[in-house]
């Protein structure tokens, strides 16, 4: 496999990306390195705080833990898709299930990526739901 | 989105009919193409994930149901994406999709999630009431032991077992099953930090759970009822006997816990250590390997009075080094302990298998001795128990102070024998021997780094493939086995737990190499021949390549079994050529059929697309150059410079900023073409036959291939439909800098050759293709090569040799009968595009 450096990130440069998940140390850790990679990045601790932040400004990218405590990340999805239908959700999950993953995809998520993260699938992944996000706006 | 898509149903069901905008269509174009390229993409992740599970089944490596789940995850996501983005850009098409689709996402998540059935029967049962036909409620260990007991003149100790069904019971009254199986999902088996981090969270949250009140009750009751058999304050050893354990290919060998002298206080707390135990890293590593699923693991355990050992150890009721006729017997004063685990010094006897069980061979220095009449007993008592069990038996025995013979365990010998090597093999004598004798554990040769382990803490740091020295051969160094190269240690005995594993995992292993630790140091790269018990200093190649074939440690393993089925719902391919009429939705029976019939679909919509595109008014711009065809080119997104006056009908080649499209016309630049191939009468003669049954062939005739050559492009993106000479191809390709959507793909169909002239023209570019990393598909004379995820400098090379052939190859087909012409090709083709990417890389 060829490590080729991300020399250019185009749609994903110009968004904000937020990010739930209730573990706040996996939430201190991607903003770091996202930041690093020069995106624009919240974080939310549940989909209660997930809500808020897009009632405040919507973001054309939402990643997200399916297992949350109160309100879990289908059902967040699932909100976060009929309020935002535009915004491009990519769901994050610590253990694979295909169930899981199926029904995330049924709801509307852009993608789906397994714990612990490759940083740079990560961001590819948000580039191109970025890119997207942007054509959803525009039509 | 509706609105879209009636505007693109609209523009496309009659597209001579349609004149969109440009401004409409390029619009139309990105949000079609931004799902076309999700496809792809999709497609690649689909394909690359099948290809890592089918290689997993052919490895022989090691992997877990993890593994398995993620990867059919990943799959069953990104087909699911194909689905979606396929009846996106086929405007809502293929619905028969989604149905195939479901039935085997269903398929897959039962045979991945399937649970243990639950077990039903008593929670305790004294020992005198198990045998083999209570397996699942006992475990292995106390079905054999009580199965023995039933043996005429067998003794096993008095005892009782806490049932798989009381396990369960725990499990479910703590709500244990789901948090145990999150936890060990987590889990990076290949991580021994991370591997003991979560054994050890799993084993707390068992020693803290509670029992139900009624099975405490149970256990405590037979406890008491033995007390008062025997008539005195009684000790209990408290062992595992697991679901699974002490299988003929499968050992378990001393992976769980056993604990000695327990009384009536203790025993609750045994208990749940043992049931912890069923997830120590040991034993965790050692399912991961032998392809043992952990969620269907459930613990029995044996609660057996202690037996106050004179003498124990262990008795192979036939030798496993050799000589066949002959059953070997380890021992050692005192507890079994110190044979299985390697720390005691242990006597071998080779014993005749039948009556009068005549010693042939007598090795050790034991600080006791058996007797002859002993001897005699253990020997009759194995031949017995191979005869019930039906196969060579492992088995662990105690003579108490009264002289008593007990049966502790007897299982099925995990592995096959080992011819043992010359008496006195003689050394290498050009190499450097550090180290002779000790004793085969598992016979083989490997070379690596000597890492010494003294605790945990040198194992957390143990690097693959070094070469493991400890002091004894402990069952906790198990983990180990599995990324060392050999194993050597300064005590132990063939009998013991870790030399039992070491042969499944086919570890070489030395064991009693008495200075190993002395002469050893860590780093050093030592050859460890533990078939002639050598250990030479460096590398030592001559030994290592004689050494035995490794075999998969995973073979028919209920985890490998998973994988099969899995797979058969994944990867098998039975929609194969799409020019057929069964080439349909309905007909997908795997999820490689669909992705095969989504790419296939998307593709051709695509191409479809391009083709519609040319009748937009105005959209075209003439390349103007000196060049002898007809090139034109449609901007579709920022495939211009900025200063390009769009109201122009003609463009230079300056002015374009594709570089895809810039890479493609270098390559058809590079080399001046050297004019059609000089054809013979008979050759001639085929092209007219072929013109008269092929109108298209006729460049006067409406058929597609006399269209312009016209290239769509984007700054990143190129789709090039052409026709040279007689043949049609179709260049596409998409460079970013994401690497995960880079692809390059040919199309190539026809000639004016006949067909077996055409198929040979194809069997070259094939051929030329494969060689620069395309991978290709061929049917009759037409050809798909496809290449992504490479670097860009990599897919630029790839359309400058595509660009090249698409000059180059132009009526080859009609010399490719003459004798020799292939040959020639193929090398003045090779020496050309060598020279044009040598030269490209100067120009760099």
């Amino acid at each position: 496999m060829e490590n080729e450096k991300i020399d250019s990130l185009e749609a994903a440069s110009g968004i904000t990306v937020l990010i739930v998940d209730d573990e706040t140390d996996f939430l201190e850790i991607m903003n770091k390195h996202l930041c690093r990679l020069g995106l624009k990045v919240e974080t939310a601790g549940g989909c209660r705080a997930a809500i808020s932040s897009m009632e405040t400004s919507p973001k054309e990218v939402v990643i997200m833990d399916v297992s949350m405590p109160e309100i879990d990340g289908i059902r967040c999805l699932q909100l976060v898709k009929e309020l935002w239908p535009d915004t491009e959700i990519i769901i994050l999950t610590g253990h694979a299930s295909v169930k899981s993953g199926v029904e995330g995809m049924q709801n509307g998520a852009f993608d789906y990526c397994l714990k612990p993260i490759d940083t740079r699938e990560l961001v590819e992944k948000i580039e191109l739901a970025a890119r997207k996000a942007l054509v959803n706006r525009r039509s | 989105m509706k609105t879209l898509l009636a505007r693109l149903k609209r523009l496309f069901s009659s597209p001579a009919a349609a004149h969109p905008t440009l401004e409409e269509l390029q619009h139309l174009f990105t949000s079609r193409y931004l799902h076309f390229r999700e496809l792809l993409t999709a497609n690649n992740n689909a394909l690359e994930a099948m290809a890592e599970m089918e290689k997993a089944l052919l490895d022989g490596r090691s992997y877990s149901m993890a593994f398995i789940r993620a990867k059919s995850t990943i799959i069953t996501v990104n087909v699911f994406k194909m689905i979606d983005n396929l009846r996106y850009i086929a405007d809502g098409r293929y619905g028969q999709l989604v149905v195939a689709y479901r039935n085997i996402e269903k398929t897959i998540d039962e045979l991945i999630d399937q649970s243990r059935p639950a077990v039903e029967g008593d929670w305790v049962l004294p020992l005198t009431r198990v045998n083999r036909s209570l397996v699942e409620l006992s475990g292995e260990k106390m079905a054999n032991l009580g199965e023995a007991g039933t043996v005429k003149d067998i003794q096993i100790p008095e005892g009782f077992v806490i049932t798989s069904g009381a396990a369960q019971a725990v499990f479910s009254h703590n709500n244990l099953f789901t948090e145990i199986n999150r936890i060990i999902q987590q889990t990076d088996a290949r991580d021994l930090e991370d591997l003991h981090r979560r054994s050890h969270q799993v084993q707390k949250l068992i020693m803290a759970c509670s029992l139900p009140t009624e099975l405490e009750r149970l256990i405590k009751e037979q406890f008491d009822l033995l007390e008062n058999k025997i008539g005195r304050p009684i000790e209990v050893a408290v062992r595992s006997s697991g679901l699974g354990e002490d299988l003929g290919r499968a050992s378990f060998a001393g992976l769980y816990r056993t604990e000695l002298h327990i009384d009536r206080d203790q025993l609750i707390d045994a208990y749940k250590a043992v049931l912890a135990s069923t997830y120590s890293a040991r034993a965790m590593t050692y399912r991961l390997t032998k392809g043992y699923r952990h969620e269907q693991m459930l613990m029995g355990v044996g609660c057996l009075l202690m037996v106050e050992a004179a003498v124990s150890g262990v008795c192979y009721s036939r030798s496993m080094t050799g000589e066949r006729q002959c059953m070997e017997i380890f021992w050692a004063p005192g507890s079994g302990k110190g044979v299985v685990e390697g720390t005691k010094d242990t006597g071998r006897l080779l014993v005749k298998r039948h009556y009068p069980f005549e010693i042939i061979e007598k090795k050790g220095t034991p600080l006791s001795v058996l007797s002859d009449k002993q001897v005699t007993q253990i020997s009759e008592a194995a031949m017995k128990l191979e005869a019930r069990f039906g196969t060579e038996q492992d088995i662990e025995w105690s003579i108490d102070s009264s002289g008593s013979l007990f049966i502790l365990q007897s299982r099925p010998i995990s592995v096959s024998p080992w011819a043992q090597s010359q008496p006195d093999p003689a050394p290498l004598a050009d190499q450097q021997l550090l180290l002779r004798g000790g004793v085969t554990a598992c016979p083989g040769a490997e070379a690596g780094q000597v890492w010494v382990v003294r605790s945990t803490v040198d194992l957390l740091g143990f690097p693959h493939g070094a070469v493991l020295v400890v002091e004894h051969p402990l069952p906790e160094w198990a983990p180990l086995l599995r990324r060392a190269s050999a194993l050597i240690a300064t005590t132990g005995s063939v009998a013991g737990h870790l030399a039992t594993i070491a042969r499944e995992f086919n570890c070489p292993a030395l064991l009693g190499v008495r200075d190993a630790l002395n002469v050893l140091q860590n780093g050093q790269v030592v050859t460890v021949d533990a078939t002639s018990r050598f250990i030479y200093g460096d590398r030592v190649d001559q030994v290592i390549s004689c050494n035995v074939d490794k075999q998969n440690p995973m073979h028919n393993s209920p985890v490998e079994q998973t994988l099969k089925a899995v797979l058969s719902r994944i990867t098998p391919l039975t929609l194969t050529d799409p020019t057929s009429p069964f080439f349909r939705s309905s007909r997908c029976r795997t999820l490689h059929d669909i992705t095969r019939f989504c790419h296939e679909k998307a593709v051709v919509d695509m191409f479809g697309f391009g083709e519609r595109y040319r009748y937009v008014k105005g959209a075209a711009k003439r390349l103007v150059g000196n060049m002898p065809m007809e090139w034109w080119v449609i901007n579709l997104a920022d495939g211009f410079a900025a200063t390009y006056d769009a109201s122009n009908k003609y463009i230079l080649i300056d002015e374009i900023t594709c570089e895809p499209m810039l890479a493609i016309w270098q390559g058809m630049h590079a080399i001046p073409w050297a004019g059609p191939p000089r054809v013979n009468v008979r050759g001639m003669g085929a092209i007219l036959f072929q013109s008269t049954r092929n109108p298209g062939l006729d460049p006067a005739a409406p058929s597609a291939m006399v269209q312009k050559n016209y290239f769509l492009i984007s700054k990143n993106y190129c789709n090039l439909s052409f026709r040279l000479g007689y043949h049609y191809a179709t260049i596409e390709a998409y460079i970013s800098s994401l690497r995960t959507e880079r692809y390059v793909t040919f199309r190539f169909k026809g000639g004016a050759a006949d067909e077996s002239r055409r198929i040979a023209r194809v069997e070259l570019l094939a051929e030329l293709l494969v060689r620069h990393q395309f991978r290709v598909e061929k049917i009759g004379d037409s050809l798909a090569a496809r290449v992504e995820k490479r670097s860009q400098n990599v897919l630029y090379n790839c359309l400058k040799i595509l660009g090249y052939l698409s000059i180059h190859t132009r009526q080859i087909d009609m010399v490719m009968s003459a004798p020799g012409q292939m040959m020639r090709y193929r090398n003045k083709f090779n020496k050309e595009i060598k020279e044009m990417l040598s030269h490209g890389k100067r120009e760099n």
